[in-house]
């Protein structure tokens, strides 16, 4: 029988991808399904917020960013 | 240009058929539409059909264009369409055949040709002057009522302490907040995401924007909608510097007069005098040419004492990511402060430098990349223009305004932000076979609502379920009956809303 499911399709690279994925596995609270393909994944709508700003954490402190200094 | 005329237009679409045949009534309205709203193509097969004693047929009409241009014909027609100007009738041969729509016929061709007169363009004023209003304090009106409302929303009254501040009526307060333009809590006025992106717009959008609110709201203070539209356009063909009647006008009409004299979009002495002043604001809310705005950007935003004129832009930016604006406007100041790092500080110039940082601040308040862009274009200096002129002469393509390298940087600093996409949704899945998932998916892509599948995993991703869910069932019901005349099931397949179709089958 075919079902429905609702959720957020959420369309990424493959990088955020996988951190999603290792969000998950701590309580798997966020997939809703696993697309298997590299960059798609359904997730549940109410979680969309949190991810963001735990996403924009963990990117601000992993990337890197080139000297910001002002030097004028 | 195009976002200026895509909200109105917009809006426009959205009303109900029997509230154009109201606002068609008025020649005023009628040309105001034709000028601003149309694409030349379309005006073109006005202008063609709207003589013609008997409707033109599609396929005469059709040959005019060359078969490379069939989109921009057939996007000129889509918008007549919407707009209900153009409609499709059977001749006597019975070949369709183009009409113009009634209500706007009559109308333009009495805007065009004259008519009896029928006030439908305003009244000029008889009563002598004793105090000549000019151009010129028309334009210093609108800009100081237009840069008090800005400045309301941006919160600059605490920048410029020795500005004097524009008393901005409860009505105006209230409009911004019921299109969520602003927040007001207590005291405090908050600007929303809504109302930066507002605030970095041309004005000749902002204005349509703050009119359609108006329009909306209209009803909930007791106005008929249509009135107050089609009183807009009316507004909209007067001429800049003429002072016009309020004798024969209804108290629907005054109210919304006072109300826009509120942002500065019309002028008059008092509530209770004898004849208005349409500002710039209001002339140039119809006119097709874009140029004509430029005036009042330029005396909104350039340096104190220009009377606007040609050189109305005031910022330079450096590939370098440097910025220096000349202007002492503190609106202006704040706006640029959004998304930069400014530095100093002088009588006629502030300096600054966009960076990753005051970028990404600008987004997270919920300004985009493109919004930031077309600000600086709009109000780059004449030097960068002059300097991009120089470059493209002699080459092809004209050379950007801006430097491509920070226009650039700045679209990637917003991606930076949007790592993902999300679509709210609903996932089909659990399909037993390829057959059965192949005819939803396929419907799916052709009623719009498909956003992702995968053939090999037999899921897919619809914005909307309803139909597709419905389709299911359908299918479901037409295996079940082809089934059951084949194998004589017993009656476990059946369903509960469609018994008697299993029955009668067998």
């Amino acid at each position: 029988m075919p079902r429905a499911v609702r959720g957020l399709l959420i369309e990424c690279d493959p990088s955020i991808k996988s951190m999603i994925l290792k969000y998950d596995e701590e309580r798997h609270d966020y997939i809703v399904e696993d697309l298997d393909d590299e960059n798609h994944l359904v997730i549940k709508e109410s979680q969309l917020q949190n991810l963001k700003v735990r996403l924009d954490q963990d990117l601000d402190e992993k990337i890197m960013q080139l000297d910001e200094s002002e030097s004028e | 240009m195009a976002s200026a005329t895509s909200r109105p237009l917009e809006y426009l679409e959205g009303l109900p058929g029997t509230t154009f045949y109201k606002l068609y009534q008025q020649p005023s309205t009628a040309l105001a539409i034709f000028r601003r709203m149309l694409p030349d193509l379309a005006k073109c097969f006005v202008m063609a059909v709207l003589y013609l004693k008997d409707p033109l047929p599609t396929a005469d009409l059709e040959i005019w264009v060359n078969s490379e241009s069939k989109k921009e014909r057939d996007n000129a027609l889509s918008i007549l369409g919407r707009l209900h100007i153009l409609s499709t009738t059977l001749t006597g041969e019975n070949v369709r055949a183009y009409m113009i729509t009634n209500p706007f016929a009559a109308s333009l061709r009495q805007a065009l040709t004259g008519a009896e007169d029928s006030h439908s363009f305003g009244v000029f004023s008889q009563a002598p002057e004793h105090t000549l209003t000019s151009i010129a304090n028309l334009d210093e009106y609108a800009r100081r009522q237009w840069e008090g409302v800005m400045g309301y929303m941006v919160g600059t009254s605490a920048l410029s302490g020795q500005r004097d501040t524009v008393n901005l009526s409860k009505g105006v307060k209230q409009l911004l907040q019921a299109g969520h333009l602003v927040e007001i809590r207590g005291n405090r006025v908050d600007i929303t995401k809504d109302g930066f992106g507002f605030v970095l717009q041309d004005v000749n959008t902002q204005v349509w924007h703050i009119l359609i609110l108006y329009v909306e709201s209209a009803e909930a203070i007791g106005m008929d909608s249509v009135e107050v539209l089609s009183f807009l356009f009316l507004l909209s063909s007067l001429e800049l510097g003429s002072s016009y009647e309020k004798s024969h006008m209804t108290p629907n009409q005054l109210r919304t007069l006072t109300d826009l004299a509120d942002f500065g979009i019309v002028y008059q002495e008092h509530a209770d005098a004898t004849r208005f002043y349409p500002t710039r604001l209001a002339t140039t809310l119809t006119s097709d040419s874009s140029a004509l705005s430029n005036p009042v950007t330029g005396s909104l935003t350039g340096p104190a004492g220009s009377s606007g004129g040609s050189g109305s832009g005031f910022i330079i930016i450096e590939t370098n990511y440097r910025l220096y604006a000349y202007t002492s406007s503190p609106l202006q100041i704040s706006l640029i402060s959004l998304f930069t790092n400014l530095k100093y500080r002088f009588p006629n110039l502030v300096t600054g430098k966009i960076t990753r940082q005051s970028v990404r601040r600008a987004i997270e308040m919920g300004i985009t990349a493109d919004q930031i862009i077309s600000y600086l274009l709009s109000h780059a200096h004449p030097q960068l223009r002059k300097h991009s002129a120089a470059q493209s002469s002699g080459k092809g393509v004209p050379a950007s305004v801006l430097p491509p390298t920070v226009t650039d940087q700045i679209r990637l600093w917003q991606l930076e932000r949007d790592r993902l996409r999300a679509t709210a949704g609903f996932l089909f899945k659990d399909f037993t076979s390829l057959a059965e998932y192949q005819a939803p998916c396929q419907y799916a892509a052709e009623i719009g609502v498909l956003v992702w599948k995968s053939d090999r995993k037999r899921m897919f991703f619809v914005t909307r379920h309803e139909q597709v869910a419905a389709f299911l069932r359908s299918q479901k019901f037409e295996k079940q009956e082809t089934r059951s005349l084949g194998v004589m099931d017993t009656g476990k397949h059946v369903t509960k809303s469609r018994p008697m179709a299993f029955y009668t089958a067998t």
